[in-house]
């Protein structure tokens, strides 16, 4: 399992667009991926759970992914939530 | 027969009522036919889901834009979702048939998004209610209604109108549409503003009162709903009609417009709110910001007063929501008409005259300062300014703003973000605050004018009085002065001046307000295009030779006659 802390930096956080991005990039690998967010795990593949778990501007969360392709996997997520989720 | 409801998209239709009922989506006669079964029923609901959404979407696109649009592209990504599928898998497991399944696991979203206190998230709970019903409708088999071949001139009725409804709807077939519930910030009123279709919503139940095919009127702009009305009523509506559709289609050129005065001078030109949740209408009718943000609506009906964390959230939701424009947030105004349960103020004899805002507020430290706090914290997420309401002299100012420095400085030493330089402003609503506006505009960054409040107590007039409604008016030339005093003393000092009350959102008054050098107007969200219009139509000078002229008068009658014969 590989892991990294991070802060989400995008004004509208993990939204229902942004939210969209992140789980379809992650649905091509192969390795599970879950967000840790104020001590509960998200499913980073579920889009209803990544909007439910309500993470914001600002909010520390870490990631983790465990799998075949986990270090290819963790990189994407990490670059994708630092450049803003594909918003300003 | 007249009904009334909240009016959500001005104009006035008539046409012949359509009902658009939702088929009864119970499932209490489906026999659960096994775990495979079920579970191929699903699979089969989700797949005609998607592709039909798939469909609508494309078709929402072309007809209405992309906002509409990607509601329901966002449906199909949600009812993709492995995790949910999974959980109503699982809930088959438990041996209920498919539809119980959507329907619980569905129900859990809504009630999750409900209760989610961003503006943005609680909207989400609309799309799964809409995604739950379709679901079960096909599932059960029972297609909705279909609103693609509805004759034309007809008015629509339902219990309220989700996008997936509106799909196909042939705008010029539509006259008005009514509602049984849903607000002024719902789809139905969204989609009927997109639309330019005059809309009554939460009209009491209007689905009971009508079997189809009634004549209605529908009045947009003051929310009454005729049914059957007699042949005179019908004729006067039909000229009123011709009328307003002109005057609409005049004031939507000013919607991508800015605000300007007919010699190129920007004002601003903002809204009233009194929550995060009025801030979609705000931008829907293209206001420029927030002039008066309201929180005495935080501490209402409640049994404690909100915490600095709770209303952190609700003022960093209006600025965020609101994406750097301006907002003004208004501290406490408790007392007189506005009584708080959650913060034992004892009764009064005279409450307008007595311990009410300002006054309330610096006796209670732990109160204010949790507020200031507060809104220091939201300032870090958008262009936060600062209102004390009911300042009648200067030593209010001074201890309001050592409160705000304190707390300003117990957040630097806790390393929280937020805006060292928030500006700090008062409301001139009292007629001391009038005459003391010189020096006041010394020691604040703006003034707000709430006519108001200033009106009655300019006139010692009660305005909740019908006996002396008479005396509080806007037109009264005592008040007119009054106004005047102020925004010249802050022009003299350089400070901004804003309007947040009443006047400013008369086009009577337009001419006038801009004479006396306002540089904000804040008005209800339905006022914004009409007093842009109204701004567009005067240069600063034309306005000051007309407010020579009324500011010579002697009443209000003659003031108000005086403007109405100016009016542009």
């Amino acid at each position: 399992m590989v892991s990294e802390q991070l802060t989400v930096v995008n004004k509208a956080g993990f939204h229902m667009r942004p939210a969209n991005l992140f789980v379809q990039t992650m649905l091509k690998f192969q390795s599970n991926i879950t967000i840790v967010f104020n001590g509960r795990e998200i499913d980073g593949k579920s889009i209803m759970n990544v909007m439910a778990a309500c993470m914001k501007q600002g909010a520390e969360i870490e990631i983790r992914c465990e799998g075949p392709d986990e270090v290819e996997m963790l990189r994407t997520a990490v670059d994708l939530v630092r450049s803003g989720l594909g918003e300003e | 027969m007249k009904c009334e409801g909240i009016p959500a998209s001005g104009g006035i239709g008539i046409g012949a009522a359509v009902l658009v009922a939702e088929p009864d989506l119970g499932y209490g006669n489906v026999v659960f036919s096994g775990v495979a079964a079920e579970k191929a029923r699903l699979a089969g609901a989700v797949a005609a889901f998607t592709a039909e959404t798939t469909a609508m979407a494309e078709e929402l696109r072309s007809q209405v834009g992309d906002t509409q649009a990607e509601i329901l592209s966002g449906q199909v990504m949600m009812v993709s979702d492995p995790y949910m599928t999974s959980q109503m898998n699982a809930a088959i497991e438990n041996g209920v048939c498919a539809e119980a399944a959507v329907d619980s696991v569905c129900g859990m979203y809504v009630e999750l998004f409900s209760s989610m206190e961003d503006e943005l998230m609680r909207q989400r709970a609309l799309d799964v209610e809409d995604m739950r019903r379709r679901l079960l409708s096909i599932l059960l088999g029972r297609p909705r209604a279909e609103l693609k071949r509805i004759p034309p001139g007809s008015v629509l009725v339902a219990r309220d109108f989700t996008p997936s409804m509106t799909v196909g709807l042939r705008r010029e077939n539509v006259a008005a549409i009514v509602t049984e519930s849903g607000g002024i910030t719902s789809h139905s009123a969204i989609l009927a503003r997109t639309m330019s279709l005059p809309a009554v919503l939460s009209v009491p139940n209007i689905m009971d009162l009508l079997s189809g095919g009634e004549t209605l009127v529908v009045d947009g702009s003051s929310g009454s709903v005729l049914i059957n009305p007699d042949d005179e009523t019908l004729r006067n509506y039909r000229a009123l009609q011709g009328e307003a559709l002109a005057r609409q289609a005049d004031l939507l050129r000013f919607r991508t417009r800015p605000t300007h005065t007919a010699d190129g001078e920007t004002v601003s030109l903002c809204c009233n709110i009194t929550s995060p949740r009025d801030v979609p209408n705000v931008l829907e009718h293209t206001g420029e910001g927030v002039g008066l943000f309201r929180t005495e609506f935080l501490f209402m009906n409640r049994s404690t007063p909100p915490s600095e964390e709770e209303q952190f959230r609700i003022y960093q939701d209006a600025a965020r929501q609101l994406e750097g424009r301006e907002i003004i947030i208004r501290t406490l105004d408790i007392g007189g008409d506005k009584d708080i349960a959650c913060l034992d103020t004892e009764p009064e004899e005279n409450p307008f005259l007595g311990f009410r805002a300002i006054r309330y507020c610096l006796s209670r430290p732990d109160l204010f300062k949790t507020q200031l706090s507060a809104i220091l914290r939201a300032s870090a997420y958008g262009s936060i300014r600062i209102l004390l309401p009911f300042v009648s002299c200067l030593d209010e100012v001074r201890s309001a703003r050592v409160m705000l420095e304190e707390t300003k400085c117990r957040l630097a030493d806790e390393g929280v973000a937020f805006n060292r330089d928030i500006p700090l402003g008062v409301m001139v609503e009292t007629p001391a605050a009038v005459f003391l506006a010189d020096k006041l505009a010394r020691e604040v960054d703006f003034f707000s004018i709430g006519t108001n409040d200033l009106t009655q107590y300019t006139l010692a007039a009660d305005r909740g009085n019908s006996k002396v409604s008479y005396l509080c008016s806007y037109f009264q030339p005592a008040l007119l002065r009054a106004i005047h005093m102020a925004a010249s003393q802050a022009k003299r000092a350089g400070i901004l001046v804003g309007m947040c009350g009443e006047a400013a959102g008369d086009p009577l008054m337009t001419p006038l307000l801009l004479a006396f050098g306002l540089d904000e107007f804040s008005v209800s969200p339905t006022a914004v295009l009409p007093i842009r219009q109204a701004i567009s139509r005067w240069t600063r000078e034309e306005a000051r030779a007309l407010a020579d002229q009324v500011m010579g008068l002697s009443t209000a009658d003659e003031v108000r006659t005086c403007l109405k014969a100016n009016v542009r």
